[in-house]
């Protein structure tokens, strides 16, 4: 494995690399979520999970570099994702008064 | 210099009378039309005048005027110009005055059109003189082409000038394709021309010449020899001139026998030259005229359409006039032009007259007995026949006089020239029954009982009035040059045109004329006696009666157009079915159509990706951001 | 040894958690999860001197937009997701493409060159005081840009929870009598 540095705080000392590990499966996660659940709302939770991860991986990186721009990217990405979350919470309630919207494979209708 | 800009004039009035009548063919009213067609002509034709007394005055010096240089390419310079010398001030003069006389004819006899096409067909008219007089004033081939093709297109337009017409439409297809040949061998000719002596105007070319013969020279005088039979409507290229009496009258009299079609005869003369000089080309001319007079002649006899008849009758006199200068005889040859221009003009007018007060009948089996209604057209129309068959003291009688005389008398080891002379002997006798049988039909004896019109009257006044011009002409026309052993003979057409020609070789003895008069005699023996024996009395049905293989083959006009047919419309009409079948649609049609079905069925293919499914199109991201990656490993190592 | 302690069992919840939101049955469960992970994650940035960070992620994320799913879920109702469907295939094909694709960022990372820098000053790293002033200089056009995102998110979701007049918000689809019929009260 290769060396992404060291954390020393509080007495421990931590790999960087764990962090980034932690951050990748996290993303793996949400990305297998993202292809296989077939409710609207949880895939619009895995996008969540996916964009905490990669949160994780900007904080550890503005950790080891030095550099306080990862910590300020990371809040911009998530005001992004909350904006995204409340545009896209509204557009399933408002197909939600139509019909019932269990399945997103349903909603094809914009194809060929 | 005011000679150069009146020999401009001469072009630029007709063609912008053509211009303003086809611009404001609707809104130019009939009177101002009537007035600028003619019109236009008849000035160029007081410019022709000027131009005459000039040469007159100054011994035929010839003018060369060039106002521009058109093209100028290393050797190959092309300017335009002029060349005014007594050769092309003849013929201008012709060009005009019964281009005039016809011009002011169909005044009267197009009253019927509408508006907007009595202004077309001036505007047409107009653009056919304006060519005509470039073709004969053109100082270099390549505006001799220009003219050449010109006419060939005014004669298009003007046959096909009834276009609503089946027949009048194929006729001047025919007509176009068939001097559309001639125009090619025109061309190449020049090419040959230019490649050898490196000119392309007369004096440069004529500069140039060798002294003795060459296969080069022959091979162009050959080419242009071509267009010559192309235009002059001579064997084998003759099949659409009798089509194109499709057009209206005044059309036929004008470019049909006066002009256009001595064309030709004015080429060999222009070039004499060259032709002076390429022996074998110059008999092929004379050969090919004295043929094609027999041939007409010969098909003349058996046609029923009064049009037709003078149709193959120009083509048999215009092989007179290829006789003439294919011999050597050049001012025979255009004394016979111009008697020509006079006599069938005059009886192509006067039949308009009558195919005008017959309500457009022209089957001479349906006329009779005009005599005595018509009197006025019918004595015109008995002087034009006269003269034609060549009867003295008529125009037509000293210009056959003169060439067959020429002929006659030219001295030569193989006989040719009299051999030729023999061909317009037997000729002559075939023309004097021809032209009996024609008025005989239609003015003579009782009026048929299928005629359309009881009671026809005489043309009006400017139908009339150019008729009896041309008769007057006709009659008197003829003393200006006197060969015959009555005077040792003043020959004022031969003079004028000898600074151009030069003297005639050999001398004509007077001895020699009498076989000839004695021709024309015999013609006119076969004019009158004979005709009206057989048309008269009815002899003539029993012949064609006895003969019928003979009446069926001079009908079908010795079946040159089933020949022709067979020979080269059928292939070409197949090649090009073929062509349409294999190249058209599937290869030229399919490369758009298939550019077409290739985006349709593409986007067909393509559209498939786009199934509405979230969960696809998130698959397919994922996908390619794995393949990314795989790429960047790979680069990285 | 706390820290690392600390860390190890963030680790290990954070995990348990994304394998919750992916395999939860029912909306209400993921979303809990979900929370659960995020939280972990939050103390995590403390551990690597994101105090600000900490601080936003668990009152905003955690707590406002994670709030904001509970009440669409409690709007819409439990939605159970059923068996079978359209793209039965994808099950596999999505677990596959997934943990392919974990394998290569794992790979990515194997193949990182990394140097730390040399000098490690973490007095003031991660303070709200650095982050203020980062924003208000480095940052300042993404963070007007951003404030304008959030404006235009929320004029959108405004509409849209209004309904279209697909939907049958209140003012938009009437029908042509009962357009008719309001524009003749006034004058009655």
């Amino acid at each position: 494995m290769p060396d992404y540095g060291q954390i020393t705080i509080g007495g421990g000392t931590l790999s960087a690399t764990w962090f980034l590990g932690l951050a990748a499966i996290l993303f793996t996660l949400g990305a297998i979520g993202v292809l296989v659940r077939r409710n609207p709302l949880i895939i619009l939770i895995c996008i969540e999970l996916m964009l905490n991860a990669v949160n994780l991986t900007l904080i550890t990186f503005a950790r080891q570099l030095q550099d306080l721009d990862g910590q300020l990217f990371a809040l911009m990405t998530m005001t992004v994702a909350a904006a995204e979350a409340v545009v896209g919470l509204a557009i399933l309630v408002d197909i939600s008064r139509v019909r019932e919207v269990e399945d997103i494979d349903e909603l094809n209708e914009l194809k060929g | 210099m005011p000679l150069q800009a009146i020999t401009l004039a001469i072009l630029v009035l007709p063609a912008a009378g053509s211009v303003a009548l086809g611009l404001g063919a609707l809104r130019v009213p009939r009177r101002l039309v009537q007035v600028i067609g003619p019109g236009t002509v008849w000035v160029a034709f007081l410019c022709s005048l000027v131009l005459f007394v000039d040469q007159l005055t100054n011994n035929g010096r010839p003018h060369d005027f060039t106002y521009w240089t058109w093209l100028s390419s290393g050797s190959l310079q092309v300017p335009v110009d002029l060349y005014v010398d007594r050769l092309s001030v003849f013929m201008c003069l012709i060009v005009t005055g019964v281009g005039g006389l016809i011009v002011t004819y169909s005044n009267g006899y197009m009253e019927h059109e509408t508006d907007g096409s009595y202004a077309r067909f001036f505007c047409y008219m107009d653009l056919f003189i304006t060519s005509m007089l470039l073709l004969v004033l053109a100082g270099n081939l390549v505006f001799l082409i220009v003219g050449w093709a010109a006419v060939g297109l005014s004669s298009y337009l003007l046959i096909g000038f009834f276009y609503w017409r089946w027949s009048a439409v194929v006729a001047a297809r025919k007509a176009f394709v068939m001097n559309v040949i001639g125009d090619v061998g025109m061309v190449l000719g020049t090419f040959v021309l230019f490649a050898t002596y490196h000119s392309v105007t007369y004096r440069g070319i004529f500069a140039a010449l060798p002294k003795t013969d060459s296969p080069l020279l022959e091979l162009a005088a050959f080419l242009l020899l071509v267009g010559a039979v192309a235009k002059s409507a001579q064997l084998p290229l003759h099949t659409w001139l009798p089509d194109a009496m499709e057009g209206p009258t005044p059309v036929s009299a004008l470019i049909h026998a006066a002009t256009m079609v001595t064309a030709g005869v004015y080429l060999v003369g222009r070039l004499h030259p060259i032709y002076d000089l390429a022996w074998v080309a110059h008999g092929a001319v004379a050969l090919i005229g004295a043929v094609t007079a027999l041939f007409a002649a010969s098909i003349a006899i058996v046609q029923t359409d009064i049009k037709r008849v003078l149709a193959y009758s120009t083509m048999s006199q215009i092989g007179y006039m290829f006789l003439a200068v294919g011999v050597g005889a050049y001012a025979a040859g255009f004394f016979h032009l111009m008697a020509h221009a006079f006599f069938k003009a005059l009886l192509f007018l006067g039949a308009g007259n009558v195919i005008h007060a017959m309500n457009d009948e022209q089957d001479m089996r349906r006329y009779g007995g005009l005599w005595g209604q018509m009197r006025g057209t019918s004595i015109c129309f008995l002087v034009g026949s006269l003269s034609l068959a060549g009867i003295i003291p008529f125009v037509g009688f000293w210009s056959k006089e003169v060439v067959l005389g020429d002929a006659f008398s030219k001295p030569d080891p193989s006989g040719f020239p009299q051999a030729m002379w023999a061909i317009g002997f037997a000729t002559a006798i075939l023309t004097g029954f021809y032209t009996g049988r024609m008025w005989w039909m239609a003015f003579a004896g009782k009026p048929s009982p299928e005629r359309p019109v009881q009671h026809p009257h005489e043309a009006q006044a400017v139908m009339l009035v150019p008729v009896v011009v041309l008769a007057v002409l006709s009659t008197v026309g003829g003393f200006v040059q006197i060969n015959a052993g009555f005077h040792p003979g003043w020959k004022l057409i031969e003079d004028w045109l000898t600074p151009t020609f030069g003297p005639l070789p050999w001398q004509a003895r007077d001895l020699e004329y009498f076989p000839t008069a004695a021709t024309l005699l015999l013609a006119g023996v076969a004019f009158w006696p004979i005709a009206d024996a057989f048309y008269r009395r009815r002899v003539w049905s029993t012949w064609s009666r006895r003969l019928p293989f003979l009446q069926r083959l001079l009908e079908r006009k010795y079946y040159v157009d089933e020949l022709y047919d067979l020979l080269f419309v059928r292939p070409m009409d197949a090649a090009a079915e073929a062509g349409d079948h294999l190249l058209e649609a599937p290869v030229i049609d399919a490369a758009p159509a298939g550019v077409g079905v290739t985006a349709r069925s593409s986007a067909g293919v393509l559209s498939l990706a786009e199934n509405g499914l979230f969960r696809t199109y998130a698959l397919v991201m994922l996908g390619a951001a794995l393949v990314g990656l795989l790429i960047v490993l790979a680069v990285r190592g | 040894m706390l820290a690392v302690a600390i860390f190890w069992v963030m680790a290990v919840l954070a995990v348990l958690g994304g394998l919750g939101v992916i395999v939860s049955r029912q909306p209400i469960r993921s979303i809990l999860s979900l929370v659960v992970v995020m939280l972990a994650l939050s103390v995590l940035f403390l551990l690597l001197s994101a105090q600000f960070v900490f601080a936003v992620q668990v009152i905003v994320y955690a707590g406002a937009v994670m709030v904001l799913f509970l009440f669409v879920v409690a709007l819409l109702g439990p939605g159970r997701e059923r068996r079978g469907g359209h793209l039965r295939f994808q099950w596999w094909l999505g677990w596959l493409v997934g943990l392919v694709f974990g394998g290569f960022i794992y790979s990515m990372v194997q193949g990182a060159h990394f140097r730390p820098p040399q000098h490690v000053d973490l007095s003031s790293f991660g303070t709200v005081q650095e982050i203020g002033m980062g924003i208000f200089t480095r940052f300042l056009y993404p963070f007007e840009l951003t404030s304008v995102l959030l404006l235009v998110a929320a004029v959108g979701a405004i509409y849209l929870s209004r309904g279209g007049w697909l939907s049958g918000g209140r003012r938009a689809a009437l029908s042509d009598e009962e357009r008719a019929g309001r524009e003749e009260e006034p004058h009655a």
